[in-house]
């Protein structure tokens, strides 16, 4: 297992993507530095700024950038019968699909942390002196990057199933762009996959539970659509001829 | 007898169309196969299930005695490959090509210069692979193939795009892997005369059918030279062959004799004219293994 995520990670590494990993964090630091956020008497200056940065953050680049990536990491395997070779060795097709996803959602992690030292960076430098609001920031990092765990898991199967890029791209941003509509909408905003990093990265939550979301909306929305396109995925993949 | 490769009514649709159809494909340990088909045979269709990339309709497939089903994984430990077009990374170069598939086989790193330096790309070694020749890709792909020393290696249309050169070493290298590491090899072909001189066996398929299927020299049995006599009285000439102990084949125009040498070709010439019949022609017929090879797959086309 183990073997196959290092020859996954020595391609994609080889394929020079990885600076796309900076690209949603720098945005979020220009975001952040570019608005000067009203201050509130009695309210940690961070949370000001933390809204801001996190609304397109979350929305729009931790989906497309996750989306882009899963394409990135088939790419060079439907390019020239990439698959035949490597599905000829001897490895199972669960092991490649796993491998695929775990370097994937690892690599998002990745990038939420990045993302964490935008957010302290801005910070610094537009001076604030409140202490960092650490418990919450992590709330919002983790729970950002476990509401992109399904999303990442229909991008790789949809990765898998198209050869060219532009389909799992476009399919990506049809999703993607009514988050902004949705998550207004209080019947439809909790059951809306791609809305969920939103909603779990956006600090005006309930702070008693672990994440900004209840759990029950964690389980059944995130949980729940893991499951499927996991799944999914996953059998999709091991019955595909190539 | 022990088979590397065995299959039992090996079958593939795709809709209503058989791509293959009860194939029953044999081959022996240490054995050079040559797996010849017109276009379209099934050729790739076969070595796909072989190779447990895509299922079997219906039908089975054993490697090493042991069911493809089954023991995928342990199965393709021994088994290295090359299917259709060559399959690379573009991004990357041969050596890093070679790196990816290594890092899963689990084989020492200087595997990776030894199959470079076995196909010639050990000068070009470290350039990307998307600015190669379609030869040069070839023969990284045979590099990949033979990585971890497979005992069974699975070449489809390995000279496509190599030039007369590349084909000869090709020839070379491939006739070398049974005597030096004793594998088995199955290469699949359209032309006869590209796996002739390397083949031991052969497998001929057409239209999803395997239509022949053994050794070599049985095949070239077939293309011995043939005598034709055309006589006053073919059929009585014929009769008069068989009743003494010569053999022959009554064609529509002539006599055909199954001579082995000259003398025996004499024997029956002077036979017939002691008989006195009138002789008008003798002739040799020659036929190629290509043209028996042609006239296998055509027959088989027209019924
Ligand atoms: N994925 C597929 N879907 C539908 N039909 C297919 C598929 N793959 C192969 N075929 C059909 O199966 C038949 C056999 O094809 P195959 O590629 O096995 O032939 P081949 O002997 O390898 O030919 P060639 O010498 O051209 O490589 C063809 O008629 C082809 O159209
Ligand atoms: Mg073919």
């Amino acid at each position: 297992m183990f073997s196959v995520i290092n020859s996954e990670w020595y391609k994609l590494r080889k394929s020079k993507v990885l600076f796309l990993l900076l690209i949603a964090p720098l945005i979020g630091l220009f975001i952040g530095i570019a608005n000067s956020s009203i201050e509130i008497e009695g309210i940690n200056a961070w949370h000001g700024k933390l809204v801001m940065m996190n609304f397109t953050y979350a929305i729009l680049f931790l989906p497309l950038i996750s989306g882009v990536l899963a394409s990135v990491i088939c790419r060079y395997e439907h390019q020239e019968g990439g698959w035949k070779q490597l599905l000829a060795l001897p490895v199972t097709r669960g092991k490649v699909f796993l491998s695929k996803y775990l370097l994937l959602i690892l690599l998002m992690l990745v990038m939420q942390l990045m993302y964490l030292v935008s957010i302290y960076l801005v910070g610094m430098i537009e001076g604030i002196t409140d202490p960092f609001p650490m418990d919450i920031v992590w709330k919002s990092i983790f729970g950002g990057w476990v509401a992109t765990l399904p999303l990442i898991a229909l991008q790789l199967w949809v990765s898998i199933a198209f050869k060219s890029f532009a389909a799992p791209f476009a399919i990506n941003v049809i999703f993607t762009l009514p988050t902004i509509l949705v998550i207004n909408s209080e019947r439809f905003g909790p059951y809306y996959p791609w809305g969920q990093p939103f909603l779990m990265m956006n600090i005006g939550g309930s702070t008693e539970d672990v994440f900004f979301v209840p759990w029950d909306q964690i389980l059944m929305v995130v949980g729940g659509s893991f499951l499927l396109f996991f799944i999914g995925g996953y059998l999709y993949f091991l019955k595909k001829a190539i | 007898m022990e088979y590397i490769v065995e299959t039992k009514h090996l079958t593939k649709s795709f809709g209503k169309e058989k791509a293959v159809s009860n194939l029953e494909m044999k081959i022996p340990k240490g054995e050079i196969y040559g797996f010849l088909g017109p276009n379209g045979a099934g050729k790739t269709t076969t070595i796909r299930m072989l190779l447990g990339l895509m299922r079997p309709t219906s039908g089975s497939v054993q490697l090493f005695g042991k069911d493809m089903k089954n023991n995928r994984i342990e199965i393709l430990k021994n088994v290295g490959s090359l299917v259709e077009n060559p399959s690379y990374y573009p991004h990357l170069t041969a050596k890093e090509n070679l790196e990816a598939s290594r890092k899963i086989l689990n084989v020492p790193k200087k595997r990776i210069d030894e199959v470079l330096q076995q196909v010639r790309l050990h000068g070009v070694a470290n350039k990307k692979v998307k600015g190669y020749s379609l030869g040069m890709k070839q023969r990284l792909g045979i590099a990949a193939a033979m990585l971890h020393q497979p005992e069974l290696l699975i070449l489809d249309e390995p000279t496509n795009g190599l030039d007369p050169s590349g084909i000869i070493e090709m020839r070379q290298l491939i006739q070398s892997l049974p005597k030096e590491y004793g594998m088995t090899v199955l290469i699949s072909s359209h032309l006869l005369s590209e796996i002739d001189q390397m083949a031991t066996r052969v497998g001929v398929v057409s239209k999803g059918k395997m239509i022949f299927q053994d050794s070599i020299e049985t095949m070239r049995k077939f293309a011995q030279a043939s005598i034709q006599v055309k006589v006053n009285d073919n059929e009585a000439a014929w009769r008069s062959l068989l009743a003494n102990g010569q053999k022959a084949d009554l064609g529509e125009e002539s006599v055909t004799l199954q001579a082995e040498d000259d003398e025996q070709v004499a024997a029956s010439i002077r036979y017939l004219v002691q008989q006195g019949f009138s002789i008008y022609r003798v002739q040799e017929e020659k036929r190629s293994l290509e043209n028996i090879f042609l006239e296998m797959t055509k027959e088989e086309q027209a019924g």
